[in-house]
């Protein structure tokens, strides 16, 4: 009915004149045929057509009715409007480039975020089905540890009893050194479970991906590349399928080739290969192993039409059955999380952040844009009651309006767009390395009709306010006598609470990214606990099956040490497990020897470092008490280990720790009793934002591993320490890479990248809203001193000083500015409990933000006021009179 | 003209049901409708040409009726409107709804 209603509209505007002259032939030929009827009742024929004219009435009026009922009328209307309205912008440019800009800038700004908002967290990840998919993960309630991966062998346990999952894979990463093509170097190795793929429901470009049988023990060792690195290592060979490529020296066949679409979850490498996990020179042994490593991430497909909590259910069987089998098993419990949850959990408040406050930089805007609007409104009320006492229609005039809003809203929206675009491109490198990066964030379809719609929204918000100041406008008194003296009180109460509106929306934005400032000044400002400055450091790895014993991992580590101290300049190197903040953390559970046993499922942990004896000295990590590691330490003599200040305190509170022993260990070199030979001051491991935990070192020596990172401490330049960790590593075998090189305080800056990027974002948007709410002001104070003009002028003659003129603007102008901050801080005090987890230590009720936001808007206030004011001051009484 | 005691003026919507029921037996042009209306009534009702038109458009557009271009009388082109299935239907409804209108007025006006 709709659709043949616009068909018929359609045709009648389209083909207007053809259904005009019809509708005269038909209306002509109707008196035609009564003056034919007239002529039977014998009048001449002339008195007979004059008769028939009578008879009909009016010709126009009928016509007229006749096209109403053809609905072309709104159409046509709208045309008009549209006309009207292009017309009446081009009349004043000044103010439509102010109105356009604001209202760009709000859009596209507002576009531009969602361009973010859109590609991570609202576009379902790209795999089939993408809402079937689960991580699978454990978690020990009692100790309040989450989100930890799976052993092997509960895996294979799920894998074989559970009926909930149509397919069950688990992956873990790392990196092998790729050899034969070119620079030998280290590829992002993604270690998978046979099903990997069919989980994801993904297929490969070339050739195939895993098939069950490829992981078996004892298959042949087989590998699938990504698009990326066969592309860049293989020049996209289209024969690579077959081909035998060496990781860490032993032959992989390639199978397969993944397209770059496909992205495996968590893994953010674009070069990247995939290898089974039998066939994995690191994680293979853990095939054996009993559970208590929760190495390997799992992920499942769950069978459509199964509720999370029948998936639960039987995960909860599942894990009772294991918690018998296995002792390690005991207090934990599986959980499932949506992948997509589990994805974009860390950024979506971050990015909702900035979402909300882009858009209360666009309400600003709407606020400025209505502002204008009204002032225009005033000016042109007496064109408007014209209209009204000419008979148009409040409803058609509100129409024509409203049609005027709206076309500045979309020229606003299309501009607005062009920024967005240009926003996007200016962001996108600025994005933190650690986004979810599924889909690459551009304004695509969705985003268009997103600005799209937001400029139509916009449109009805800056519209409302002179759409309802004409509903009030009354012509009597537009055109009677003394229109001309002021404004009427309604539309400059209006103006007077946009501005007010704009100060509080101005105030909430600005405390949100005040807040987050300090916080991020109290971020950069926490002392690590180390000393980053002139240390760089370096990885080497060595190949699993040149280096497969812990022997070998020492004497390299040894000969390495030794042949770096060697070097000029390079005397303060060393070697160490991970690193703080660089790679955190291997976390493992220790016991005090001598100490009942804890509750079942319970457990103390520390974060563990393997350390060379000069690892101290190069990090600047201060020894409490007791003694460093030296060169004695070694696998022959007594097992030590140094403990962290903080894990003294916690578990030490009465007693003196330094003799006593812990049982602890890299399961790799096996759970061990070691004697506590020194405290060392706390360093923040996990990240800045965290404070330090417990921590254990043992010497490299006692608990090698089969590489290691290398840090040096050196007042030569940085490339220069670069090249001689290079020099010395290809010295002892020209086959190990030496990778993810940096200088320590570039990866404590990129550390806090996503705190930085959200602060900085904010900080702009707080930035442009405070200046639109300026102009706010100042359009208000501005206008109002002109319409008054005549009533300064009075004051003035009858003896004001302008100097209380200047005071009565000013006092005018800080009332609102102040009104506007109580209600912007009120609002600022009830949401700012929102953001608390972003930030660090500063409460969200922070007095000092929020003082002195206050004080800056006062300021931006007064100076808002202070120039119209001025020229109220300079209004001279006599030209002022005469005006009238 | 002046307006004729004898004649009445039709209820606003009256004509749309003595449009449909004048097209119920055959196509005819504007002019005829309004002449059968008049001499059905025995000149009683009389169709102000006026609104006679905009009314015709209004049922087309309804989809009530079709209109189609003939000729007329007098040799020359017109427009002749149909009643469409839609347009019997409604004819239905009209002609229900004006029965129990008229007999409930009739029934007031017997008791008041």
């Amino acid at each position: 009915m709709l659709w043949k209603d616009v068909v018929l509209r359609l045709r009648a505007l389209l083909f207007r004149r053809r259904m005009d002259e019809e509708l005269e032939e038909e209306l002509q030929s109707h008196i035609q045929l009564q003056a034919w009827k007239n002529r039977h009742s014998e009048l001449d024929p002339a008195e007979a057509m004059r008769l028939a004219r009578l008879q009909f009435g009016s010709f126009v009026c009928a016509t007229e009715e006749c096209r109403d009922q053809r609905g072309i009328s709104s159409i046509e209307i709208f045309a008009k409007d549209v006309h009207f309205a292009f017309r009446m912008l081009r009349k004043s440019p000044g103010f439509t480039a102010i109105a356009l800009l604001t209202l760009a800038l709000g859009i596209g700004a507002n576009t531009a975020i969602f361009s973010i908002v859109h590609a991570v967290l609202l576009r379902p990840l790209p795999y089939a089905d993408p809402r079937q998919l689960v991580l699978v993960s454990e978690a020990r309630p009692q100790a309040g540890i989450s989100g930890l991966g799976m052993s092997y062998a509960p895996f294979t346990e799920l894998q074989e009893g559970s009926h909930a999952f149509s397919a069950i894979a688990g992956l873990g990463a790392h990196a092998l050194v790729l050899t034969g093509y070119g620079e030998p170097s280290e590829v992002s190795t993604v270690v998978v479970t046979s099903e990997f793929f069919s989980v994801l429901a993904a297929e490969p470009l070339l050739g195939r991906v895993f098939i069950p049988e490829d992981g078996r023990r004892g298959a042949a060792a087989v590998v699938v590349l990504s698009e990326n690195l066969w592309r860049n290592r293989f020049g996209a060979d289209s024969g690579i399928v077959g081909r035998s490529v060496t990781l860490d020296m032993r032959p992989y066949t390639v199978i397969g080739v993944m397209p770059a679409s496909f992205h495996t979850p968590f893994v953010n490498q674009a070069n990247q290969v995939w290898i089974p996990l039998a066939q994995d020179p690191l994680y293979s042994v853990w095939m054996t192993k009993p559970p208590g490593e929760h190495w390997m991430a799992v992920i499942a497909r769950v069978r459509s039409g199964i509720s999370a909590t029948r998936v639960q259910a039987e995960l909860d069987t599942i894990g009772a059955r294991l918690a018998k089998e296995f002792p390690a098993e005991k207090g934990w419990a599986i959980r499932i999380e949506p992948l997509q949850q589990v994805i974009t959990g860390d950024v979506k408040l971050p990015l909702l952040l900035l979402l909300v406050a882009v858009g209360l930089v666009l309400l600003i805007a709407c606020a400025n844009v209505a502002n204008l609007l009204l002032s225009r409104a005033t000016s042109r009320s007496k064109e408007l009651a014209i209209r009204i006492a000419l008979g148009a229609g409040k409803g058609r005039i509100a129409r024509q309006l409203l049609t005027e809003c709206a076309i500045l809203g979309m020229l606003g929206g299309l501009i607005g767009t062009l920024v967005a675009y240009w926003g996007v491109a200016t962001l996108v490198p600025l994005l933190p390395p650690s986004l979810p990066k599924f889909h690459s964030v551009r304004v695509d379809g969705w985003v268009l009709v997103f600005a799209f719609v937001l400029s139509l929204a916009t449109s009805l918000v800056f519209g409302l306010a002179p759409v309802l100041s004409v509903a009030g406008a009354d012509p009597h008194k537009e055109l009677g006598e003394g229109a001309r003296a002021g404004e009427s009180a309604g539309p400059r109460r209006a103006r007077a609470l946009l501005a007010v509106g704009e100060i509080a929306l101005a105030v909430v934005l600005l405390t949100g990214a005040g807040l987050l400032m300090r916080s991020f000044a109290q971020l950069t400002s926490v002392n690590p606990g180390f000393e980053p400055n002139h240390v760089v450091k370096a990885m080497v790895s060595l190949p699993q099956f040149q280096y497969s014993t812990p022997q070998q991992w020492v004497a390299f580590s040894e000969e390495l040490a030794t042949r770096l101290e060697a070097q000029p300049g390079m005397q303060d190197s060393a070697i160490a497990g991970p690193l703080p903040i660089v790679d955190c953390c291997v976390t493992l559970d220790f016991q005090i020897v001598g100490n009942p046993p804890l509750q079942e499922g319970a457990a103390d942990t520390a974060n563990y470092v393997p350390v060379s004896p000069r690892y101290f000295g190069v990090m600047g990590i201060p020894l409490v008490r007791g003694r460093l590691f030296n060169e004695s330490d070694s696998s022959s003599t007594p097992a030590v280990a140094l403990i962290s200040e903080a894990l003294a305190k916690r578990y030490f509170p009465n007693e003196d720790p330094l003799g006593r022993h812990l049982m602890f260990g890299f399961p790799v070199n096996g759970i061990v009793s070691r004697e506590i030979v020194g405290i060392v001051r706390d360093i923040h491991d996990v990240s800045l934002g965290k404070e330090p935990g417990p921590m254990l070192y043992v010497p490299f020596a006692q608990a090698p591993l089969y590489g290691a990172e290398v840090v040096v401490k050196s007042t030569l330049s940085s490339s220069a320490v670069v090249g001689a960790i290079r020099t010395v590593t290809h010295g002892i075998d020209k086959n190990l890479p030496v990778t993810d090189i940096a200088p320590l305080p570039e990866i404590l800056n990129a550390s806090v990248a996503q705190p930085r990027f959200r602060t900085l974002l904010l900080g702009l948007f707080a930035a442009i809203g405070l200046m639109l709410a300026a102009v706010g002001i100042f359009g208000v104070i501005s206008y109002s001193v002109s319409r008054r003009t005549h009533e300064l002028g009075i004051r003035m003659a009858l003896g004001a000083e302008p100097g209380s003129v200047l005071g009565m603007i000013l006092r005018e102008t800080l009332a609102l500015t102040l009104i506007g901050i109580a209600i912007g801080v009120s609002g600022a005090l009830a949401t700012a409990r929102l953001i608390t987890h972003l930030l660090f230590k500063v409460p969200p009720y922070d007095p000092v933000t929020l003082v002195l936001v206050s004080l800056l808007l006062v300021a931006v206030g007064a100076l808002a006021g202070y120039i119209p004011a001025r020229r109220a001051m300079r209004v001279d009484p006599v030209v002022a009179l005469r005006h009238e | 003209m002046a307006p004729d005691p004898s004649r009445l003026d039709l209820l606003q919507g009256t004509l749309d049901l003595l449009i449909l029921r004048a097209l119920r037996s055959e196509a005819m042009h504007g002019w005829a409708v309004s002449e059968r209306i008049q001499q059905i009534s025995q000149d009683i009702l009389q169709v102000n040409q006026g609104s006679l038109y905009p009314a015709l458009h209004r049922l087309e557009h309804r989809g009530w009726i079709k209109a189609e271009w003939g000729i007329s009388e007098l040799g020359r082109r017109a427009r002749f409107y149909a009643l469409t299935a839609a347009g019997r239907k409604q004819l239905e409804i009209e002609t229900e709804n004006w029965s129990t209108l008229s007999a409930a007025i009739a029934r007031v006006l017997r008791m008041a």
